[in-house]
Order: C-alpha cells, then structure tokens, then sequence
C-alpha cells in the first residue's frame, strides 16, 4: 500500500526529472558532431586549460574529441550529479516527512509494522532511481544516434550506467538513513544535498595533486569516475565493494533505528 | 478476560514529565474514561500502548497480546482517534478512508457511507480544504470503519458542534452494543460522566484513582456565582462551602440537589446567577477531602 502510494506521490517529480535529464543528455550529444569537426580548435581549447584542471577533470586521459571521451567528461557529470541530487532529495524526506507532516501518527495506528514501513518506502525510492537511471540510458543512446560515424564502446557505456546507478543508490541510502533518524524534513534535506555537494567538490580537488589522492577514498564520485571506468574498462572493485557496504548498511541501519525509535508526534 | 491490562507502564522523557507506574484495565464492552489535566499523562499511556513509543518500564496487552511484541497484530482490531488529526494533503476523504481501509482488508462501502452521512462529513473534499472539526469527523470514521474490537479515542470531541457530538455519542454507544470496547481519554469531566461506565484519573504523570461514574457523579460539585443586588447579605443553604465573599460576589461550592438550592436562594435580591463546572482540581480537591 505504502509502495503504491510512493510510486504515485512521487511521479510528477519523477517525470520532470527524467523529462530534464534526458532533454540535456540529447541536447548535448547532438552538439558533439559540431564539436568533433573543429578538431584543431578542439586541442587548442585543450591546451589552454592549465594543467591542473585537466588533471582534475580526468581531461588528460580523456579525448574529448571522442564519441566517448566526450560523453565521460561533460554528459556523464550530468547525469551523477545530477542524478545523486535527485536521488538525495527523494530519499532524503520520504521517511521524515511523515513526522514533519504529523501523519505519522496515523500511519503507525494502522496495522503495519514499522520494518514493512521502511522496506516499501525504500522499494520506492530505488524504484524511482532505477527509473530515472533508465532513461538516461536510453536518451544516451538515443543521442548517440547523433554521431553517425562513431560508436561506443558496449561494455563500457554498460559499466558507466552501472556506475551511475550505483552512485544514486549509495546517495538515495545515505539520504534514507538519515531521513529515518531525525524528523525535521529541512534538516534532512540540508545534510543530505550537503553531503553530495561536498563529496562532489572533495573528487574534483583529489584530483589536484598526488597528496590529495586518498581523498578518492571519500568521495562516492570518484568511485564512478569515467575517466578511469573508460581507460580500463572497468569499475575498480573496490569501489563496488564500498558502495555495496553503503547501500546495504545505511538501509540496514536505517531499519533498525526506525524500529526501535520513539516516534515524536 | 480484560482487554486491556496496563501493569506499572512508565515512560520517562528526558525533560518532560511522562507516566509512572500507571496500572489499570478495561474489560471486555466497558466504556471507560481517562480523565486528567492537561499535561497529565494521557496521550503518553495511549501512544504508549500504541507502540508509537516505547515504554521505559512495565508491560501492558491488548487482547492478551504484549503492546511491544505483538502491536502490528493488535492494531489489526484497534481503531484510533488521535488528539490532533493530521492526514495527506493531497488525498480527499474518500481517498483517505479507503487507504485506511486498505490496511485492515475489510472496507465496507455501505458502512463508510452510513457514518458520513450520520457525521454530516462530504467525503469528496479535498481534506486539506476541511475545518478542524471536520477533520475530527474523518478521524471518527476512520477510527470506526473497520468494526475494531477497541476503539482509542484522544480528546475525540474537541471541534464537535453539540449536534455532532451527540451523534458520535450514540455511534459510540452502538459500537458498544455490537461488542466493542472503548477507551475515552478527556480533560472534560461532563462528557466522560455522560458516557463512560469507570473512569481512571491520572494527574502529573500518576493514576490516582480508578472510579466508576455512579461514584463520581454521587459527588458532583458546582462552583456557584450568586451577585446580590446589595453586599453584606448573609447567604446560608444547606450543603453549600463558600469560598469567597467580594462586595456583591459570594462563590460558593455546592454538591447537593439543585431544587434546593434554588429554593434556598429564592427571595434573596439576586441580580445574576452563575452556575458552573467545577475545575478538576476542585474536583479532586473536593473529592479527596474525605
């Protein structure tokens, strides 16, 4: 019941979200054909980002000029971030908001029992992301379509998409633990956008030099990060294995707090 | 056997006042009261045995079953009523009262229907666009819909016109006949006399005294106003305390019948006459003065 009603609350969001993701992941593929042509201009503008920079946005090994390497390097952020935003403001209120709302208390009357609450409400939210997710799929290939002479590479797009997915899910289940620890919708909104946003900035700096590099290990964005997923053709499995730890874990813990919580109403 | 049988509960906040050892039962097709100031420690011992918190110490069960271990299983046949009504803002009643329904597995079409039209609730407005009192309608039918075996009620008539109330007293009342049991928690003494077969007191946290009605009713106090034409009158009727005597004021206590009060104050030049009901406190100060 709960599932159903989630998947229906949280649809008008879903569809805009879907409809701007996959408006901007067309609309910049079908720029890069323009893009690739002027291939001299293309290494001058290359040559004019300062080392750093191309060492933090992976620039150097990444041919923008690519079908690939640019989808790595500008349409794939698109699609983390804004993705992992989505992924946290859903997850991040769905639970809370039943206290924020006071409807809680009428929820919990109900013969349903707390574990079957959090569970559905879960299912909801990697539903709505496994949703989003598969749209921008699609719309990349779909804009892919724009390139006439180049193709990408199978396996890899498979593991960026995977890797995307996965990114979302670690956020939705960071997101969800907190929303079921505090109760105030505006906090868990705040802590959970922040802890995206910052996470975001801690990649991009890591890359800035060899003694920031453990910072990688903080950031979920590195994990995914498509300069290393195209070069090797694959997910470090480590970075699987952390991400799995995260998701499993906060929504584990996420069922046991709402469990044995005290619902203020 | 009891339906509900509360042993020692307590709840401890770390800054307000909970309950403490609060220990009562209901049997089965009581209508029983809890009364007590606001504050006192109701909405604490219903949420309690809601499980919505969990108690700090003691036990209770509802039909036999503990309220921790097994609450989803009794909820099944719980209907409740909370103090303050909140619902989903995007939902009409309609909406609401099948989603609710849902849970229970038995929605009776008929029987929704029926108790709108008794309540006077239009089960097509959108909830949010409802009057509180209005919303309390759809918290009673909510709490009512699915025939539960015992139905909670918080402050249930605060936002109810006299005439709405009195239509909620006679479902109750059927409810009852159909083998249901009530538990009615109120800070208005009248209400819970008018309807409740025993009542429990509790005050700053502690049950005081479990009562049934006849009892209480046999010790009914009025606090009465008399404002004379002229001060300095000297007022004596018989079974009546005076509190207070200020200028053309006299207040008094009165616990007897009301035809010999108004006996005893006929002739006397008055100019008004107040009638009222009594705080609680008075009521328990009155009460435990023997």
């Amino acid at each position: 019941m709960i599932f159903q009603r989630e998947l229906k609350r949280s649809r008008k969001s879903l569809i805009i979200w879907s409809l701007v993701l996959a408006g901007l992941i067309i609309w910049l593929l079908s720029i890069f054909p323009s893009f690739a042509k002027s291939q001299a201009s293309m290494e001058a503008l290359m040559e004019s980002y300062p080392e750093s920079i191309r060492q933090m946005f992976g620039m150097n090994q990444l041919n923008l000029g690519s079908l690939i390497g640019f989808y790595g390097l500008e349409v794939y952020m698109m699609v983390t971030l804004l993705g992992s935003i989505y992924a946290a403001l859903l997850a991040s209120n769905i639970l809370a908001k039943e206290e924020g709302e006071k409807t809680v208390e009428f929820l919990l009357s109900k013969p349903i029992s707390r574990s079957r609450i959090v569970s559905q409400k879960a299912l909801a939210v990697f539903v709505n992301i496994i949703i989003l997710n598969a749209v921008s799929a699609v719309s990349s290939l779909i804009g892919f379509q724009f390139a006439k002479d180049e193709d990408i590479p199978g396996k890899t797009f498979v593991l960026l998409s995977i890797a995307a997915l996965l990114l979302h899910l670690t956020f939705a289940s960071i997101s969800f633990l907190f929303s079921s620890i505090m109760r105030k919708t505006r906090n868990t909104l705040s802590i959970s956008l922040a802890v995206v946003i910052v996470t975001y900035f801690l990649n991009v700096i890591s890359g800035l030099s060899e003694d920031l590099e453990i910072l990688k290990y903080f950031s979920p964005f590195k994990y995914v990060d498509s300069a290393n997923i195209i070069s090797d053709n694959r997910i470090e499995p480590i970075f699987i294995v952390i991400m799995g730890i995260l998701i499993a874990g906060s929504i584990a813990a996420a069922f046991f707090i709402y469990k044995k919580k005290d619902i203020a109403v | 056997m009891a339906v509900v049988d509360v042993r020692n509960l307590t709840k401890t906040y770390k800054k307000n006042r909970g309950i403490v050892d609060v220990s009562f039962s209901i049997e089965e097709g009581e209508i029983f009261g809890f009364i007590g100031p606001n504050g006192a420690g109701k909405s604490t011992t219903i949420r309690t045995l809601l499980n919505i918190i969990f108690p700090t110490s003691g036990s209770a069960t509802i039909f036999g079953k503990d309220i921790v271990k097994d609450s989803t299983e009794i909820r099944q046949n719980v209907g409740y009523l909370p103090s303050e009504v909140h619902y989903y803002d995007d939902m009409k009643v309609i909406d609401l009262l099948k989603y609710s329904a849902r849970f229970h597995k038995n929605f009776k079409e008929n029987r929704m229907n029926e108790l709108a039209s008794r309540l006077d609730l239009d089960l097509h407005r959108k909830i949010e666009d409802l009057s509180f009192g209005n919303r309390k309608k759809v918290g009673i039918v909510q709490a009512l819909l699915h025939e539960p075996k015992l139905i909670i009620l918080d402050e249930p008539t605060s936002g109810l016109d006299p005439l709405i109330q009195s239509h909620f007293f006679d479902l109750l009342l059927e409810e009852r006949e159909n083998g249901a049991t009530i538990f009615f928690s109120s800070h208005i003494l009248s209400e819970v006399q008018k309807i409740c077969d025993r009542v429990a007191i509790i005050k700053e946290g502690k049950l005081i005294q479990v009562e049934s009605i006849e009892y209480l009713t046999k010790n009914r106090v009025k606090n009465i106003t008399v404002i004379l034409d002229q001060p300095g009158l000297e007022l004596i009727i018989p079974g009546a305390v005076i509190k207070e005597k200020k200028g053309n004021e006299i207040s008094l206590l009165y616990s007897g019948e009301m035809k010999e009060l108004l006996q005893g104050l006929n002739g006397f030049p008055i100019q008004d006459l107040l009638i009222e009901e009594p705080s609680l406190e008075e009521v328990f100060m009155h009460y435990y003065e023997k």
